[in-house]
């Protein structure tokens, strides 16, 4: 496993850190050959993650496209309602392992403090997830859930009191607790080992993609769509195709018309944020710029460094989608299909009935459908009025 | 600024740490983190740590710290250059690993600013000789589990066997202890470890925020001095 993508990457971390990210690597390095750990990963995938989860062709969305077929990725209908449960679990997993009694995590829409919560009750670790403020406002369903769940949601409001601003507060606390807690970082950022674990973790997707797609149309995909905010349920559709001649294109969250929104890939420049070097968008001091997007989890000025280096190499696209796109693909999705899907993959899929239009009605397009769309109701009301 | 930097000399401070904000300081507590903030809400700019750079290293020998993206965003080389035009001798950067500081040391060596690089409780003794042998000027030692910052927040440990490490592998270069340091006990504390200094900053940038006058800075300090090395332990470094 790789510390650098091409430039990017590594550990830009205060020296606190170093040896709990070691001790990470370690673990992590151990577990992945341990046959028992790799049978409690799957075991609990399948019986209470509920994975695999399915691949839809998606009947009426591609009519509307009247181009290639689209095919969902069913992400939303893994436990807990997002692709966050892979990560969340096998990480659980790996703290069990290190010995930690305690978890805390970053949110920003929520998914992965919920899948925190969900696994730290189901493991029995004490778990403490950071929010934003304005988070925590948008996405209210999440922060009862966690709660329900048991976990302890601690608001954030510094900066602009979103899902950057939890990342520091977490990071803080990891650096103060480094002895007795976990850091469940939720998307491919931060230092090395964390993108490389998340991806690992994450991989599932695409190799499920892989193995689905020739069952069902006997063949891969010919384009695979994802949302991209880190970057994860990205990387981990992408990492088992790029062998492949697969098309891979990454959605980014355009925010309004006229903004650069939160894209980082296309808006911003290398630079340093939270522990890795990727693009970030940022001013000409190096200040780390605010985000606006209509998805609290896409709402984040850096990506995951892996993502960097299959933009600048040119093995994956990336493009952004503004909020009303997505708000428009959103209730395509509601009346086409009759899914509710969570506002970040809503990006994808506008540009996945974008790319369908261009492309032969023999073509097949996967979007991966990141996660559902229950938290999301009050801003959709709000914003569709 | 000047009438500050030149109250904390009398006072006895023998080098200034200058802070150049970051939108995400993760290594600082709430106190300079709020700092940060306001300076950058005053839109302090890059061109603004230039010439208070100059003003300070005219009255005590200044080391900017500041995080590693508004280095890089600056480019490595012309980073130090500024720098090192504007009287600085030395860098601190709370985010930058051993492991990624290669590039930067070449470029400070090349402008003439001494790369001070970071040590921490929990590293093992043979990490904390490698950061000695690779840091320059000082060696600025993390006293305790935690972010910058005076509060009780982070839990202290026992430094003495990492100062006595560093210093035998890099038996010229001083170890200085940060994060935490606020009043004469604790820096009483931090040097009966063996180090050769304290860094104070959470704790003066309080004090400035209550009274920011050269005479309260200058008594505040004072107290804190009377902990020095040279005074308790008649200078045996």
């Amino acid at each position: 496993m790789p510390r650098r993508y091409g430039p990017y990457g590594g550990s830009f971390v205060p020296e606190t850190l170093v040896p709990a990210l070691a001790e990470l690597e370690r673990t992590w390095r151990s577990a992945r050959r341990d046959p028992a750990f790799r049978r409690e990963l799957h075991r609990l995938s399948t019986t209470l993650g509920g994975r695999p989860t399915p691949l839809y062709f998606a009947r009426n969305l591609t009519r509307r496209g009247r181009g290639a077929q689209i095919w969902l990725k069913r992400e939303d209908l893994l436990h807990t309602g997002a692709h966050k449960f892979n990560n969340a679990l096998g990480q659980g997993l790996l703290a069990v392992r290190m010995g930690k009694p305690r978890l805390i995590a970053e949110t920003g829409a929520g998914q992965h403090g919920v899948a925190t919560a969900m696994i730290g009750a189901a493991l029995g670790l004490r778990t403490e997830v950071y929010m934003g403020s304005v988070d925590m406002e948008r996405q209210k369903p999440n922060v009862d859930r966690m709660r329900l769940l048991g976990a302890r949601v601690i608001p954030v409001t510094s900066g602009s009191r979103t899902l950057k601003d939890a990342i520091n507060a977490a990071l803080r606390d990891w650096i103060a607790n480094v002895r007795t807690t976990h850091y469940l970082l939720g998307s491919a950022v931060g230092p090395y080992p964390f993108p490389a674990i998340v991806a690992d973790f994450q991989s599932v997707i695409g190799r499920e993609i892989r193995r689905q797609a020739v069952r069902s149309f006997g063949r891969l995909p010919d384009l695979v769509v994802a949302c991209v905010g880190g970057g994860s349920n990205a990387i981990g559709t992408f990492r088992p195709l790029l062998s492949t001649p697969v098309e891979l294109l990454g959605v980014e969250a355009g925010g309004r018309v006229g903004s650069h929104g939160a894209a980082s890939l296309s808006y911003g420049r290398p630079g340093v944020l939270h522990g890795s070097f990727s693009y970030v968008l940022q001013d000409a001091d190096g200040q780390v710029a605010e985000t606006e997007s209509v998805s609290a989890g896409l709402d984040y000025p850096g990506v995951g460094p892996e993502h960097a280096w299959l933009k600048d190499s040119g093995r994956a696209r990336y493009v952004a989608v503004h909020d009303h796109d997505a708000l428009r693909a959103f209730h395509w999705l509601a009346k086409d299909e009759g899914i509710l899907p969570a506002l970040e993959p809503a990006h994808a899929v506008f540009a996945a009935v974008g790319a369908a239009r261009r492309r032969p009605k023999r073509d097949h397009v996967v979007v991966t459908l990141s996660g559902r769309g229950d938290k999301d109701l009050a801003v959709v009301l709000r914003e569709s009025h | 600024m000047g009438r500050t930097v030149s109250a904390l000399k009398q006072a006895g401070a023998t080098a200034l740490e200058l802070g150049f904000p970051f939108s995400d300081p993760i290594a600082d507590g709430p106190i300079l983190e709020a700092a940060s903030g306001r300076a950058l809400r005053h839109g302090t700019a890059w061109a603004d740590l230039l010439v208070a750079s100059r003003t300070a290293s005219e009255i005590l020998p200044t080391a900017v710290m500041t995080y590693a993206n508004p280095v890089l965003r600056r480019g490595l080389e012309s980073a130090m250059k500024e720098l090192s035009t504007a009287g600085v001798s030395g860098l601190i950067v709370p985010d930058l690993s051993l492991e990624e500081s290669l590039p930067w040391r070449g470029a400070a060596r090349r402008s003439g600013v001494a790369l001070v690089l970071l040590g921490a409780p929990g590293v093992s003794n043979d990490r904390i000789r490698r950061v000695a042998r690779a840091s320059r000027g000082f060696l600025y030692l993390v006293g305790r589990y935690g972010t910058t910052g005076a509060s009780a927040a982070g839990t202290s440990v026992d430094l003495a066997p990492l100062v006595a490490a560093a210093h035998a592998a890099s038996p010229d270069l001083p170890v200085l202890i940060g994060f935490g340091v606020r009043d004469r006990p604790s820096a009483r504390r931090a040097l009966r470890t063996g180090a050769d200094g304290v860094v104070v900053g959470s704790a003066l940038e309080q004090r400035i925020q209550r009274d920011p006058s050269p005479g309260s800075i200058s008594r505040w300090l004072r107290a804190i001095v009377g902990a020095r090395p040279d005074r308790l332990r008649n200078g045996q470094r």
